[in-house]
């Protein structure tokens, strides 16, 4: 019963495309209760109502943070990763570069789709020392 | 009418490479029989997250369980407790007498180091493997309440402390705050020594009807769900509103409230997660879980220890065997079994077990059992 040497599985992560100024990320919004979805569907996660492709917004709002210090696969420790709240809906998990996490509250854009494939974000304007969570 | 749990049994929690899923159940199951004094069931509830196709299979016909119904559970870290509440269900509706629970995980089998980010899920794919899913936890406690470093450091001080009584813990060995926060930074602001180990080992227990002998004990309630949609419009950390809801379900069908109860059995895979989980159950307010290990309160001697056993962070963690360790843990205190640990005049006892790991969803499965009373 072991299994054979397969493919890798569909990459699950939000979509993104850059074209090296600008990041576009898409996904899926419900057309009844507008719902936004970035896993690939056919139908609302919310209502099953019927869904349409869209872009999200690229900015938002830091929700959480921290910084893998510990091998995972295909990432080089360490690592920061936060989850954003896009302008609009959906909630998603960046990378944000080096190893100090953004603190939650602040405001974050997504600038960049990494090496790896993961939504990279930055601080949305100017840092302050409070901006870096501590 | 209620399910009573007759016996339990556990094997050595530890890294055991070589051991192997057929000796490590072979110990748990017998020790439970013996404990049970049945020798024989009607049924088998297994669980495993990692094990292979037929482990449950493979591992009974070590100790002569054949020929009966076995169905294998999967519900992440709360696997074994999903299946001892399925078992209790079967037992109330009639369906069986008799039901062995067996939870067993050889994770050395599968893992160097911490477990490895699932490829197809969101968020493992980008790399949140479980400490930082829990360190986000805390990153979100923190912005809605402030956290206390001190609060994270007390959970694993006071729970290795405990886990020094258990002569069955992967590390009995006490720390100080000042070690535990100064140990290797894993996933801020967890650092190495509020992280549970992987672990290989084998759970049992044996559920069944009313049998009227005193030493079983009496299951008051379990409750299960998995968590709903967890987004942009959550504004609690990942787990903390499923917790809550399962709990809300259990008190409800116990009778009874978390101020009624002796002892808790918690879901520390990392230390805040016992802060938030003893929040959720009602033990504190929102924000509350730190003033309350600090203040002893859940520490052994104290109004209401949590973790005597040492918990996830002291007998480490064998993912599909934990939960019914802790239901085993609560067995011995209501017993007065628990030696050196037991909870004086121990009555009550709750248990938690929290799954995770699926991006989107507030977790893959809670539990929350009440034994005795």
């Amino acid at each position: 019963m072991s299994p054979t040497v397969q493919p890798p599985p569909a990459d699950p992560r939000t979509r993104a495309t850059s074209d090296g100024t600008a990041v576009t990320i898409t996904g899926w919004r419900c057309t009844a209760c507008h719902y936004p979805m970035t896993q690939q569907v056919t139908a609302c996660m919310e209502c099953r109502g019927e869904v349409e492709e869209t872009t999200f917004a690229t900015e938002g709002e830091v929700w959480a943070s921290t910084c893998l210090r510990v091998r995972v696969p295909g990432h080089q420790p360490p690592f920061a990763v936060a989850y954003v709240v896009l302008d609009g809906g959906p909630r998603v998990l960046v990378h944000t570069g080096g190893d100090q996490p953004l603190a939650p509250g602040t405001r974050a854009r997504v600038v960049a789709v990494s090496e790896t494939g993961d939504l990279v974000a930055e601080p949305d304007g100017p840092v302050s020392a409070q901006e870096v969570a501590s | 009418m209620s399910a009573y749990v007759y016996g339990v049994g556990t094997s050595h929690f530890g890294r055991q490479p070589g051991v192997g899923g057929p000796a490590l159940a072979q110990q748990a199951v017998l020790e439970a029989l013996r404990d049970a004094e049945v020798d024989s069931v009607d049924a088998v509830y297994a669980g495993t997250v990692f094990g292979a196709p037929g482990t449950a299979q493979r591992a009974l016909q070590s100790v002569g369980i054949t020929g009966v119904p076995v169905l294998t559970f999967e519900n992440a870290c709360a696997t074994s407790s999903t299946g001892f509440h399925e078992a209790r269900h079967a037992v109330l509706s009639g369906r069986y007498e008799r039901v062995l629970v067996l939870g067993i995980e050889t994770m050395t089998a599968h893992f160097n180091g911490p477990i490895t980010p699932e490829e197809t899920d969101a968020e493992g794919r980008a790399g949140l493997a479980l400490p930082g899913v829990y360190a986000m936890v805390a990153s979100r406690y923190d912005h809605l309440h402030g956290l206390r470093p001190e609060a994270l450091a007390a959970v694993a001080v006071k729970n290795r402390r405990h886990g020094s009584l258990n002569d069955r813990a992967q590390h009995g060995v006490e720390v100080t705050a000042e070690e535990v926060l100064a140990s290797r930074m894993v996933a801020d602001p967890l650092t190495l020594l509020q992280c549970c180990d992987i672990s290989d080992a084998a759970t049992a227990a044996v559920v069944g009807v009313d049998r009227g002998r005193t030493r079983d004990v009496r299951i008051a309630a379990s409750a299960l769900r998995s968590g709903g949609l967890w987004d942009h419009r959550s504004d609690q950390p990942w787990g903390y509103e499923l917790m809550g809801q399962v709990a809300a379900d259990a008190w409800a069908e116990a009778g009874i409230g978390p101020e009624d109860v002796d002892l808790f059995e918690v879901h520390d895979a990392f230390t805040i997660g016992e802060i938030t989980a003893t929040e959720a159950l009602g033990l504190a307010e929102p924000g509350g879980g730190q003033d309350l290990v600090l203040s002893g309160h859940t520490t052994l001697g104290g109004r209401q220890p949590v973790n005597p056993s040492g918990g996830l962070l002291s007998r480490g963690h064998p993912l599909g065997a934990t939960g019914l360790a802790q239901v085993a843990e609560g067995v011995w205190h209501v017993r007065g079994e628990a030696g050196a640990r037991q909870v004086e005049g121990a009555r009550v006892a709750a248990v938690e077990t929290m799954g995770g790991g699926t991006a989107g969803i507030d977790g893959n499965g809670c539990v929350v059992v009440v034994l005795g009373g």
